[in-house]
Protein backbone atom coordinates (compact mmCIF):
# COMPACT_ATOMS: atom_id res chain seq x y z
CA UNK A 1 0.00 0.00 0.00
CA UNK A 2 1.44 3.44 -0.65
CA UNK A 3 -0.27 5.99 2.35
CA UNK A 4 0.39 9.65 1.96
CA UNK A 5 0.30 11.13 5.45
CA UNK A 6 0.38 14.66 6.61
CA UNK A 7 1.53 14.96 10.11
CA UNK A 8 1.88 17.53 12.55
CA UNK A 9 5.41 18.52 12.97
CA UNK A 10 6.51 20.91 16.20
CA UNK A 11 9.99 21.60 17.31
CA UNK A 12 8.55 22.01 21.04
CA UNK A 13 6.22 23.25 23.08
CA UNK A 14 6.62 26.84 22.17
CA UNK A 15 7.32 26.53 18.59
CA UNK A 16 5.06 27.18 15.52
CA UNK A 17 3.64 23.98 13.88
CA UNK A 18 2.77 23.04 10.76
CA UNK A 19 1.82 20.02 8.68
CA UNK A 20 4.13 18.02 6.58
CA UNK A 21 3.72 15.85 3.81
CA UNK A 22 5.47 11.58 3.74
CA UNK A 23 4.81 9.64 1.52
CA UNK A 24 5.59 6.11 2.95
CA UNK A 25 5.29 3.69 -0.21
CA UNK A 26 5.84 -0.03 1.62
CA UNK A 27 2.95 -0.05 3.92
CA UNK A 28 1.59 -3.88 4.54
CA UNK A 29 -2.47 -4.34 5.40
CA UNK A 30 -1.45 -6.13 8.47
CA UNK A 31 0.96 -3.66 10.16
CA UNK A 32 -0.70 -1.06 12.71
CA UNK A 33 -0.87 2.45 12.66
CA UNK A 34 2.01 2.68 14.74
CA UNK A 35 4.28 0.67 12.56
CA UNK A 36 3.63 2.50 10.10
CA UNK A 37 5.33 5.48 11.89
CA UNK A 38 8.01 3.22 12.73
CA UNK A 39 9.03 2.18 9.62
CA UNK A 40 8.65 5.60 8.38
CA UNK A 41 10.64 7.08 11.43
CA UNK A 42 13.34 4.44 10.30
CA UNK A 43 13.62 5.49 7.08
CA UNK A 44 13.81 9.29 8.08
CA UNK A 45 16.79 8.48 10.40
CA UNK A 46 18.64 6.50 7.39
CA UNK A 47 18.09 9.73 5.70
CA UNK A 48 19.55 12.01 8.66
CA UNK A 49 16.32 13.61 8.96
CA UNK A 50 14.43 14.02 12.60
CA UNK A 51 11.84 10.78 13.15
CA UNK A 52 8.48 12.02 14.08
CA UNK A 53 7.85 11.93 18.19
CA UNK A 54 4.82 10.02 19.05
CA UNK A 55 3.59 8.45 21.91
CA UNK A 56 2.88 4.80 22.70
CA UNK A 57 3.78 2.16 25.14
CA UNK A 58 2.07 -1.08 25.35
CA UNK A 59 0.76 -1.95 21.94
CA UNK A 60 -2.20 -3.60 22.90
CA UNK A 61 -4.74 -1.27 23.52
CA UNK A 62 -4.29 -1.22 27.42
CA UNK A 63 -1.96 1.60 28.68
CA UNK A 64 -3.79 4.77 26.93
CA UNK A 65 -0.46 6.15 25.59
CA UNK A 66 -0.46 6.03 22.01
CA UNK A 67 -1.96 9.65 20.80
CA UNK A 68 -2.95 10.80 17.52
CA UNK A 69 -5.83 12.29 16.04
CA UNK A 70 -6.03 10.21 12.49
CA UNK A 71 -8.45 12.40 10.16
CA UNK A 72 -9.90 14.90 12.89
CA UNK A 73 -10.59 11.68 15.23
CA UNK A 74 -8.69 10.82 18.38
CA UNK A 75 -7.40 7.01 17.82
CA UNK A 76 -8.92 7.49 14.12
CA UNK A 77 -12.45 6.43 12.82
CA UNK A 78 -12.49 2.81 13.54
CA UNK A 79 -15.03 2.31 16.47
CA UNK A 80 -13.49 1.09 20.22
CA UNK A 81 -9.64 0.85 18.79
CA UNK A 82 -6.76 2.35 20.31
CA UNK A 83 -4.40 3.75 17.79
CA UNK A 84 -1.84 0.82 18.70
CA UNK A 85 -4.64 -1.18 17.82
CA UNK A 86 -5.44 0.33 14.21
CA UNK A 87 -4.24 -1.43 11.30
CA UNK A 88 -3.64 -0.49 7.87
CA UNK A 89 -6.27 -2.94 6.37
CA UNK A 90 -9.09 -0.38 7.49
CA UNK A 91 -7.18 1.93 5.04
CA UNK A 92 -6.81 2.28 1.18
CA UNK A 93 -4.38 1.61 -0.83
CA UNK A 94 -3.58 5.66 -2.39
CA UNK A 95 -4.84 7.01 0.94
CA UNK A 96 -4.23 10.21 2.16
CA UNK A 97 -4.24 10.67 6.25
CA UNK A 98 -4.12 13.67 8.54
CA UNK A 99 -2.47 12.91 11.80
CA UNK A 100 -2.29 15.82 14.32
CA UNK A 101 -1.56 15.66 18.16
CA UNK A 102 -4.88 15.61 20.35
CA UNK A 103 -5.93 19.29 20.71
CA UNK A 104 -6.61 20.83 24.14
CA UNK A 105 -5.13 24.06 26.28
CA UNK A 106 -4.86 21.29 28.97
CA UNK A 107 -2.93 19.21 27.04
CA UNK A 108 0.19 20.63 25.33
CA UNK A 109 2.06 19.61 22.65
CA UNK A 110 5.76 18.37 23.91
CA UNK A 111 6.82 17.73 20.62
CA UNK A 112 5.23 16.44 16.97
CA UNK A 113 2.66 14.18 18.28
CA UNK A 114 3.65 13.74 21.66
CA UNK A 115 1.09 16.05 24.26
CA UNK A 116 1.57 16.48 28.34
CA UNK A 117 -1.46 15.01 29.36
CA UNK A 118 -0.57 15.48 33.10
CA UNK A 119 -3.72 17.12 33.63
CA UNK A 120 -5.49 13.81 33.86
CA UNK A 121 -3.49 12.62 36.53
CA UNK A 122 -3.93 15.90 38.19
CA UNK A 123 -7.20 15.09 38.14
CA UNK A 124 -7.23 11.64 39.38
CA UNK A 125 -4.82 12.92 42.14
CA UNK A 126 -7.60 15.53 43.20
CA UNK A 127 -9.58 12.58 44.06
CA UNK A 128 -9.89 9.37 41.83
CA UNK A 129 -9.08 7.12 44.59
CA UNK A 130 -10.82 5.78 48.30
CA UNK A 131 -8.23 7.33 50.88
CA UNK A 132 -9.08 3.95 53.86
CA UNK A 133 -6.29 1.35 53.50
CA UNK A 134 -8.59 -1.79 52.77
CA UNK A 135 -7.25 -4.63 54.16
CA UNK A 136 -6.48 -7.82 52.41
CA UNK A 137 -9.11 -9.08 50.26
CA UNK A 138 -11.95 -10.26 52.14
CA UNK A 139 -14.40 -13.33 51.43
CA UNK A 140 -16.18 -12.79 48.54
CA UNK A 141 -19.43 -12.41 49.88
CA UNK A 142 -18.80 -10.15 52.83
CA UNK A 143 -19.79 -7.17 50.71
CA UNK A 144 -22.75 -7.78 48.31
CA UNK A 145 -22.49 -5.54 45.27
CA UNK A 146 -25.04 -6.96 42.87
CA UNK A 147 -24.36 -7.64 39.07
CA UNK A 148 -25.38 -4.72 37.31
CA UNK A 149 -23.27 -2.29 39.43
CA UNK A 150 -20.47 -4.54 39.35
CA UNK A 151 -20.86 -4.80 35.90
CA UNK A 152 -21.26 -0.62 35.26
CA UNK A 153 -18.75 -0.07 37.86
CA UNK A 154 -16.20 -2.57 35.46
CA UNK A 155 -17.38 -0.58 32.60
CA UNK A 156 -16.34 3.02 34.02
CA UNK A 157 -13.43 1.01 34.85
CA UNK A 158 -12.30 0.25 31.05
CA UNK A 159 -11.51 4.00 30.90
CA UNK A 160 -7.76 3.91 30.13
CA UNK A 161 -7.20 7.64 30.53
CA UNK A 162 -6.06 8.08 27.16
CA UNK A 163 -7.41 11.92 26.33
CA UNK A 164 -9.51 11.13 23.57
CA UNK A 165 -12.45 12.26 24.90
CA UNK A 166 -11.27 15.46 25.32
CA UNK A 167 -9.46 15.52 22.41
CA UNK A 168 -12.97 14.70 20.41
CA UNK A 169 -15.15 17.33 22.18
CA UNK A 170 -15.40 20.11 20.31
CA UNK A 171 -16.10 21.84 23.58
CA UNK A 172 -12.74 20.14 24.74
CA UNK A 173 -14.15 18.95 27.54
CA UNK A 174 -12.77 16.13 29.39
CA UNK A 175 -16.40 15.16 31.20
CA UNK A 176 -16.23 11.21 29.72
CA UNK A 177 -13.00 10.86 31.47
CA UNK A 178 -13.79 12.45 34.82
CA UNK A 179 -17.26 10.61 34.87
CA UNK A 180 -15.77 7.05 34.68
CA UNK A 181 -13.83 7.78 37.54
CA UNK A 182 -16.40 9.05 39.61
CA UNK A 183 -18.45 6.65 38.30
CA UNK A 184 -16.39 3.38 39.05
CA UNK A 185 -16.18 4.33 43.04
CA UNK A 186 -19.83 5.85 43.14
CA UNK A 187 -21.10 2.17 42.11
CA UNK A 188 -19.19 0.45 44.50
CA UNK A 189 -19.44 0.24 48.50
CA UNK A 190 -16.17 1.49 49.41
CA UNK A 191 -16.49 4.74 47.10
CA UNK A 192 -19.24 6.11 49.17
CA UNK A 193 -18.02 7.72 52.33
CA UNK A 194 -15.95 10.32 49.78
CA UNK A 195 -18.18 10.41 46.87
CA UNK A 196 -19.57 13.67 46.90
CA UNK A 197 -16.26 15.10 47.98
CA UNK A 198 -14.79 13.22 45.36
CA UNK A 199 -16.84 14.58 42.45
CA UNK A 200 -16.56 18.33 43.87
CA UNK A 201 -12.60 18.13 44.10
CA UNK A 202 -12.09 16.54 40.57
CA UNK A 203 -14.65 18.29 39.09
CA UNK A 204 -12.70 21.62 40.51
CA UNK A 205 -9.61 20.19 38.97
CA UNK A 206 -10.70 19.30 35.41
CA UNK A 207 -12.28 23.26 35.59
CA UNK A 208 -9.17 24.56 37.21
CA UNK A 209 -7.31 22.72 34.15
CA UNK A 210 -8.82 24.85 31.52
CA UNK A 211 -11.17 21.84 30.24
CA UNK A 212 -14.75 23.23 28.61
CA UNK A 213 -17.98 21.85 29.70
CA UNK A 214 -20.13 19.28 28.01
CA UNK A 215 -23.18 20.33 25.67
CA UNK A 216 -23.87 16.31 25.37
CA UNK A 217 -22.34 16.18 21.80
CA UNK A 218 -22.09 12.55 22.67
CA UNK A 219 -18.86 13.20 20.38
CA UNK A 220 -16.45 11.93 23.32
CA UNK A 221 -18.64 8.37 23.05
CA UNK A 222 -18.06 8.00 19.79
CA UNK A 223 -14.08 8.26 20.14
CA UNK A 224 -13.83 6.01 23.02
CA UNK A 225 -11.36 3.46 22.73
CA UNK A 226 -13.22 1.51 25.42
CA UNK A 227 -16.36 2.34 24.75
CA UNK A 228 -17.23 4.49 27.66
CA UNK A 229 -20.74 5.51 27.86
CA UNK A 230 -22.32 8.76 28.69
CA UNK A 231 -24.42 7.63 30.69
CA UNK A 232 -21.76 7.92 33.07
CA UNK A 233 -22.30 11.56 32.63
CA UNK A 234 -25.49 11.88 33.37
CA UNK A 235 -24.83 9.97 36.65
CA UNK A 236 -22.13 12.55 37.46
CA UNK A 237 -24.41 15.57 36.91
CA UNK A 238 -26.99 14.02 39.49
CA UNK A 239 -23.93 13.60 41.97
CA UNK A 240 -22.44 16.46 41.33
CA UNK A 241 -25.83 18.54 41.60
CA UNK A 242 -26.46 16.71 45.12
CA UNK A 243 -22.55 17.24 46.49
CA UNK A 244 -22.67 21.16 45.82
CA UNK A 245 -26.11 21.31 47.66
CA UNK A 246 -25.49 18.91 50.90
CA UNK A 247 -21.87 19.27 51.41
CA UNK A 248 -21.24 21.61 54.07
CA UNK A 249 -17.73 22.12 54.07
CA UNK A 250 -16.40 23.91 50.70
CA UNK B 1 -21.40 37.67 42.17
CA UNK B 2 -23.92 35.83 44.84
CA UNK B 3 -26.47 34.50 42.64
CA UNK B 4 -24.85 34.21 39.80
CA UNK B 5 -22.02 32.42 41.30
CA UNK B 6 -23.09 28.92 39.62
CA UNK B 7 -21.38 30.31 36.39
CA UNK B 8 -18.05 29.06 37.48
CA UNK B 9 -19.06 25.60 37.47
CA UNK B 10 -19.63 23.64 34.14
CA UNK B 11 -21.91 21.71 35.81
CA UNK B 12 -23.99 24.00 37.66
CA UNK B 13 -24.30 26.16 34.75
CA UNK B 14 -25.38 22.85 32.08
CA UNK B 15 -28.26 22.47 35.47
CA UNK B 16 -29.26 26.00 34.81
CA UNK B 17 -29.61 26.00 30.93
CA UNK B 18 -31.58 22.66 31.60
CA UNK B 19 -33.95 23.88 33.90
CA UNK B 20 -34.60 27.43 32.23
CA UNK B 21 -34.26 25.52 29.50
CA UNK B 22 -37.27 23.35 30.51
CA UNK B 23 -39.66 26.34 31.90
CA UNK B 24 -39.11 27.89 27.86
CA UNK B 25 -39.73 24.67 26.44
CA UNK B 26 -43.27 24.38 28.58
CA UNK B 27 -44.01 27.84 27.50
CA UNK B 28 -43.53 27.31 23.36
CA UNK B 29 -45.39 24.26 23.78
CA UNK B 30 -48.58 26.08 25.40
CA UNK B 31 -47.78 29.33 23.22
CA UNK B 32 -48.24 26.70 20.19
CA UNK B 33 -51.39 25.16 21.17
CA UNK B 34 -52.87 28.46 22.50
CA UNK B 35 -52.18 30.19 19.33
CA UNK B 36 -53.31 27.39 16.77
CA UNK B 37 -56.86 28.26 18.23
CA UNK B 38 -56.50 31.22 15.08
CA UNK B 39 -57.81 28.06 13.20
CA UNK B 40 -60.84 27.94 14.65
CA UNK B 41 -62.24 31.73 13.93
CA UNK B 42 -61.94 35.13 15.48
CA UNK B 43 -64.44 34.85 18.04
CA UNK B 44 -62.25 31.28 19.64
CA UNK B 45 -59.24 33.38 18.94
CA UNK B 46 -59.95 36.83 20.43
CA UNK B 47 -61.48 35.39 23.20
CA UNK B 48 -58.82 32.93 24.27
CA UNK B 49 -56.39 36.49 23.65
CA UNK B 50 -59.00 38.79 26.81
CA UNK B 51 -58.91 35.52 28.78
CA UNK B 52 -54.74 36.05 29.06
CA UNK B 53 -55.32 39.56 29.08
CA UNK B 54 -57.63 38.99 31.76
CA UNK B 55 -55.01 37.17 34.29
CA UNK B 56 -53.81 40.45 35.32
CA UNK B 57 -50.80 40.21 37.98
CA UNK B 58 -50.85 36.52 37.14
CA UNK B 59 -49.68 37.30 32.93
CA UNK B 60 -47.01 39.90 34.63
CA UNK B 61 -45.71 36.94 37.06
CA UNK B 62 -45.45 34.70 34.37
CA UNK B 63 -43.79 37.18 31.87
CA UNK B 64 -41.36 37.94 34.57
CA UNK B 65 -40.86 34.16 35.01
CA UNK B 66 -40.30 33.22 31.40
CA UNK B 67 -37.67 36.72 31.47
CA UNK B 68 -35.78 35.57 34.01
CA UNK B 69 -35.31 32.12 32.52
CA UNK B 70 -34.75 33.92 29.18
CA UNK B 71 -32.27 35.78 30.22
CA UNK B 72 -30.56 33.27 32.78
CA UNK B 73 -30.51 30.84 29.71
CA UNK B 74 -28.79 33.49 27.53
CA UNK B 75 -25.97 34.67 29.70
CA UNK B 76 -24.86 30.93 30.97
CA UNK B 77 -24.80 29.95 27.43
CA UNK B 78 -22.54 32.66 26.12
CA UNK B 79 -20.34 32.01 29.04
CA UNK B 80 -20.11 27.97 28.79
CA UNK B 81 -19.71 29.16 24.60
CA UNK B 82 -16.57 31.36 25.62
CA UNK B 83 -15.38 29.08 28.22
CA UNK B 84 -15.25 26.39 25.92
CA UNK B 85 -14.02 27.95 22.85
CA UNK B 86 -10.71 28.69 25.45
CA UNK B 87 -10.26 24.76 25.90
CA UNK B 88 -9.11 24.09 22.39
CA UNK B 89 -6.49 27.14 21.16
CA UNK B 90 -5.51 25.56 18.22
CA UNK B 91 -8.03 23.91 15.90
CA UNK B 92 -7.60 20.46 14.08
CA UNK B 93 -6.77 21.10 10.39
CA UNK B 94 -8.89 18.24 9.81
CA UNK B 95 -12.41 18.09 11.15
CA UNK B 96 -14.25 15.52 11.57
CA UNK B 97 -17.87 14.28 13.43
CA UNK B 98 -18.71 11.45 14.42
CA UNK B 99 -21.87 11.66 16.84
CA UNK B 100 -21.93 15.72 16.90
CA UNK B 101 -25.16 16.59 14.81
CA UNK B 102 -25.30 19.90 12.86
CA UNK B 103 -27.79 21.11 15.21
CA UNK B 104 -25.95 20.14 18.82
CA UNK B 105 -23.12 22.07 17.69
CA UNK B 106 -24.83 24.99 16.62
CA UNK B 107 -27.02 25.67 19.73
CA UNK B 108 -25.72 28.93 20.52
CA UNK B 109 -25.94 30.28 16.99
CA UNK B 110 -29.45 29.03 16.47
CA UNK B 111 -29.93 30.25 20.16
CA UNK B 112 -29.11 33.80 19.74
CA UNK B 113 -30.91 33.90 15.95
CA UNK B 114 -34.16 32.84 18.16
CA UNK B 115 -33.47 35.94 20.50
CA UNK B 116 -33.01 38.38 17.73
CA UNK B 117 -36.48 36.83 16.58
CA UNK B 118 -38.13 37.00 20.12
CA UNK B 119 -37.47 40.41 19.94
CA UNK B 120 -38.50 41.59 16.74
CA UNK B 121 -41.85 39.09 17.77
CA UNK B 122 -42.36 40.90 21.17
CA UNK B 123 -41.75 44.32 19.66
CA UNK B 124 -44.42 43.11 16.35
CA UNK B 125 -47.01 41.23 18.25
CA UNK B 126 -46.91 42.27 22.25
CA UNK B 127 -45.73 46.05 22.35
CA UNK B 128 -46.91 47.04 18.83
CA UNK B 129 -43.73 48.93 18.10
CA UNK B 130 -43.05 48.20 14.99
CA UNK B 131 -46.83 48.06 12.78
CA UNK B 132 -48.68 50.45 15.07
CA UNK B 133 -51.24 50.46 12.44
CA UNK B 134 -51.78 46.91 12.24
CA UNK B 135 -51.54 46.57 15.78
CA UNK B 136 -54.41 49.01 16.70
CA UNK B 137 -57.24 47.08 16.00
CA UNK B 138 -60.29 46.55 18.55
CA UNK B 139 -63.59 45.09 17.88
CA UNK B 140 -67.01 45.53 19.86
CA UNK B 141 -68.10 42.69 21.94
CA UNK B 142 -72.07 43.07 22.72
CA UNK B 143 -73.42 40.63 25.12
CA UNK B 144 -70.22 38.38 25.05
CA UNK B 145 -70.45 38.55 21.74
CA UNK B 146 -68.74 40.09 19.09
CA UNK B 147 -69.10 40.62 15.21
CA UNK B 148 -73.20 41.42 16.17
CA UNK B 149 -72.18 45.17 15.81
CA UNK B 150 -72.17 47.53 13.01
CA UNK B 151 -70.74 50.77 13.55
CA UNK B 152 -72.67 53.28 11.62
CA UNK B 153 -72.39 56.98 11.25
CA UNK B 154 -73.58 59.86 13.93
CA UNK B 155 -75.68 61.52 11.59
CA UNK B 156 -79.50 62.12 12.46
CA UNK B 157 -80.57 61.80 8.76
CA UNK B 158 -79.06 58.29 8.56
CA UNK B 159 -80.30 57.35 12.20
CA UNK B 160 -84.07 58.52 11.59
CA UNK B 161 -84.32 55.72 8.73
CA UNK B 162 -83.27 53.19 11.32
CA UNK B 163 -85.51 50.26 11.11
CA UNK B 164 -87.13 50.34 15.04
CA UNK B 165 -86.11 46.37 15.75
CA UNK B 166 -82.17 48.02 15.41
CA UNK B 167 -80.94 49.22 19.25
CA UNK B 168 -78.05 51.59 18.78
CA UNK B 169 -75.38 52.08 21.56
CA UNK B 170 -71.98 53.96 22.17
CA UNK B 171 -68.73 52.44 23.18
CA UNK B 172 -65.76 54.51 23.16
CA UNK B 173 -67.20 57.43 21.43
CA UNK B 174 -68.05 55.61 18.49
CA UNK B 175 -72.05 54.68 17.62
CA UNK B 176 -72.85 51.02 16.94
CA UNK B 177 -76.22 49.04 15.40
CA UNK B 178 -77.28 46.00 16.92
CA UNK B 179 -80.07 43.67 16.20
CA UNK B 180 -80.63 43.13 19.89
CA UNK B 181 -81.13 44.63 23.43
CA UNK B 182 -77.92 45.63 24.47
CA UNK B 183 -77.14 44.38 28.37
CA UNK B 184 -73.41 44.63 28.10
CA UNK B 185 -71.25 46.23 25.52
CA UNK B 186 -67.36 46.28 25.62
CA UNK B 187 -64.32 46.69 22.89
CA UNK B 188 -61.74 44.31 22.92
CA UNK B 189 -57.99 43.86 21.04
CA UNK B 190 -58.87 42.19 18.11
CA UNK B 191 -55.82 40.18 18.32
CA UNK B 192 -57.09 37.98 14.98
CA UNK B 193 -57.10 40.92 12.80
CA UNK B 194 -54.09 42.25 13.69
CA UNK B 195 -52.47 38.54 13.24
CA UNK B 196 -54.17 38.01 10.10
CA UNK B 197 -53.06 41.57 8.72
CA UNK B 198 -49.43 40.98 10.30
CA UNK B 199 -48.94 38.04 8.37
CA UNK B 200 -50.42 38.91 5.18
CA UNK B 201 -46.80 40.91 4.73
CA UNK B 202 -45.00 37.78 3.19
CA UNK B 203 -41.76 39.20 4.03
CA UNK B 204 -43.19 39.55 7.68
CA UNK B 205 -44.48 35.50 7.30
CA UNK B 206 -41.03 34.89 6.31
CA UNK B 207 -38.98 36.03 9.19
CA UNK B 208 -41.53 34.26 11.51
CA UNK B 209 -41.23 30.91 9.35
CA UNK B 210 -37.67 30.98 9.76
CA UNK B 211 -37.69 32.11 13.27
CA UNK B 212 -39.55 29.31 13.85
CA UNK B 213 -37.70 26.64 12.18
CA UNK B 214 -34.60 27.82 14.03
CA UNK B 215 -36.23 27.50 17.30
CA UNK B 216 -37.00 23.95 15.97
CA UNK B 217 -33.18 22.84 15.67
CA UNK B 218 -32.51 24.42 18.65
CA UNK B 219 -35.55 22.12 20.14
CA UNK B 220 -34.47 18.91 18.86
CA UNK B 221 -31.42 19.20 20.33
CA UNK B 222 -32.58 20.83 23.43
CA UNK B 223 -35.07 18.65 24.85
CA UNK B 224 -32.64 15.28 24.69
CA UNK B 225 -29.57 16.90 25.82
CA UNK B 226 -31.95 18.10 29.19
CA UNK B 227 -32.74 14.91 30.23
CA UNK B 228 -28.76 14.30 30.09
CA UNK B 229 -28.35 17.28 32.01
CA UNK B 230 -30.61 16.33 34.46
CA UNK B 231 -29.51 12.99 34.85
CA UNK B 232 -31.92 10.80 32.91
CA UNK B 233 -29.81 8.32 30.67
CA UNK B 234 -31.06 4.75 30.50
CA UNK B 235 -30.39 2.57 28.04
CA UNK B 236 -33.93 1.59 27.59
CA UNK B 237 -35.73 5.02 27.37
CA UNK B 238 -32.94 7.29 25.98
CA UNK B 239 -33.89 6.09 22.35
CA UNK B 240 -37.29 7.00 22.78
CA UNK B 241 -36.52 10.32 24.46
CA UNK B 242 -33.95 10.89 21.49
CA UNK B 243 -37.25 10.35 18.82
CA UNK B 244 -39.53 11.95 21.20
CA UNK B 245 -37.34 15.54 21.39
CA UNK B 246 -36.95 15.49 16.93
CA UNK B 247 -41.05 14.64 17.16
CA UNK B 248 -41.39 17.27 19.64
CA UNK B 249 -39.39 19.88 17.94
CA UNK B 250 -41.28 19.26 14.32
CA UNK B 251 -44.82 19.37 15.84
CA UNK B 252 -44.27 22.69 17.49
CA UNK B 253 -42.57 23.97 14.38
CA UNK B 254 -45.89 22.68 12.20
CA UNK B 255 -48.17 24.66 14.93
CA UNK B 256 -46.66 27.92 14.95
CA UNK B 257 -45.49 28.05 10.99
CA UNK B 258 -49.20 26.65 10.49
CA UNK B 259 -50.33 30.15 11.34
CA UNK B 260 -48.42 32.56 8.93
CA UNK B 261 -48.63 30.19 5.78
CA UNK B 262 -52.55 29.69 6.23
CA UNK B 263 -53.35 33.85 6.63
CA UNK B 264 -50.75 33.68 3.64
CA UNK B 265 -53.04 31.32 1.23
CA UNK B 266 -56.35 32.90 2.65
CA UNK B 267 -57.46 29.89 4.75
CA UNK B 268 -57.13 32.02 7.56
CA UNK B 269 -58.83 35.74 7.91
CA UNK B 270 -59.39 35.31 4.24
CA UNK B 271 -62.65 37.46 4.68
CA UNK B 272 -60.72 40.57 6.55
C1 LIG C 1 -32.01 33.69 24.15
C2 LIG C 1 -31.90 32.85 23.16
C3 LIG C 1 -31.28 31.50 23.38
C4 LIG C 1 -29.95 31.20 23.43
C5 LIG C 1 -28.79 32.14 23.23
C6 LIG C 1 -29.86 29.78 23.68
C7 LIG C 1 -28.68 29.08 23.74
C8 LIG C 1 -28.59 27.76 24.10
C9 LIG C 1 -27.39 26.99 24.12
C10 LIG C 1 -26.01 27.48 23.70
C11 LIG C 1 -27.69 25.75 24.58
C12 LIG C 1 -26.75 24.59 24.76
C13 LIG C 1 -26.22 24.67 26.15
C14 LIG C 1 -25.53 23.43 26.54
O1 LIG C 1 -25.86 22.37 26.02
O2 LIG C 1 -24.66 23.54 27.41
C15 LIG C 1 -29.09 25.73 24.86
C16 LIG C 1 -29.77 24.66 25.38
C17 LIG C 1 -31.14 24.62 25.54
N1 LIG C 1 -32.04 25.57 25.12
FE1 LIG C 1 -31.58 27.40 24.47
N2 LIG C 1 -31.11 29.26 23.80
C18 LIG C 1 -32.02 30.28 23.62
C19 LIG C 1 -33.40 30.20 23.63
C20 LIG C 1 -34.10 29.06 23.96
C21 LIG C 1 -35.54 28.94 23.93
C22 LIG C 1 -36.51 30.03 23.49
C23 LIG C 1 -35.83 27.68 24.36
C24 LIG C 1 -37.15 26.99 24.54
C25 LIG C 1 -38.20 27.23 23.87
C26 LIG C 1 -34.59 27.01 24.67
C27 LIG C 1 -34.48 25.75 25.17
C28 LIG C 1 -33.30 25.11 25.45
C29 LIG C 1 -33.19 23.85 26.12
C30 LIG C 1 -34.33 22.98 26.64
C31 LIG C 1 -31.83 23.53 26.18
C32 LIG C 1 -31.22 22.24 26.73
C33 LIG C 1 -30.42 22.46 27.97
C34 LIG C 1 -29.47 21.31 28.17
O3 LIG C 1 -28.67 21.01 27.29
O4 LIG C 1 -29.53 20.70 29.23
N3 LIG C 1 -33.55 27.86 24.41
N4 LIG C 1 -29.63 26.97 24.56
S1 LIG D 1 0.11 1.99 23.12
FE1 LIG D 1 -0.91 1.32 24.89
S2 LIG D 1 -2.97 1.70 24.34
FE2 LIG D 1 -1.96 2.17 22.51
Amino acid sequence: MKITLMVWRQKCCKEQGKIEKFVVDNVEEDMSFLEMFDILNERLILEGKDPIAFDHDCREGICGACSMTINGVPHGHEHGTTTCQLHMRKFKDGDTIYVEPFRNKAFPVIKDLVVDRTAYERIMQAGGFVSVATGNAKDANNLPISKENADLAMDAAACIGCGACASSCPNGSAMLFVSAKVGQFALLPQGQPERKRRVLAMIKQMEKDGFGGCTNMYECEAACPKNVSVRFIAKMNRDYLRASLFTKSK
Amino acid sequence: MGLLSYLKSTILSKWVMAITGCILVLFICGHAVGNLQILLGSDTYNTYAAFLQGLGEILWIIRIGLFVCLVLHLITSIRLKLLNNSARPTAYQYKSFLKAKLTSRTMIWTGIMIFAFLTYHLLHFTAGVTNPVEYDQHEVVINGKSGIAQEIPNDPRILAQLPPTLQTTTVDGKLYAVQEEVKTAETRHDVYKMVVLGFRNPITSLVYIIGVILLGFHLSHAIQSMFQTAGFNHPKYTPWIIQGSNALAVIVVLCLISIPITILTGLVGGTI
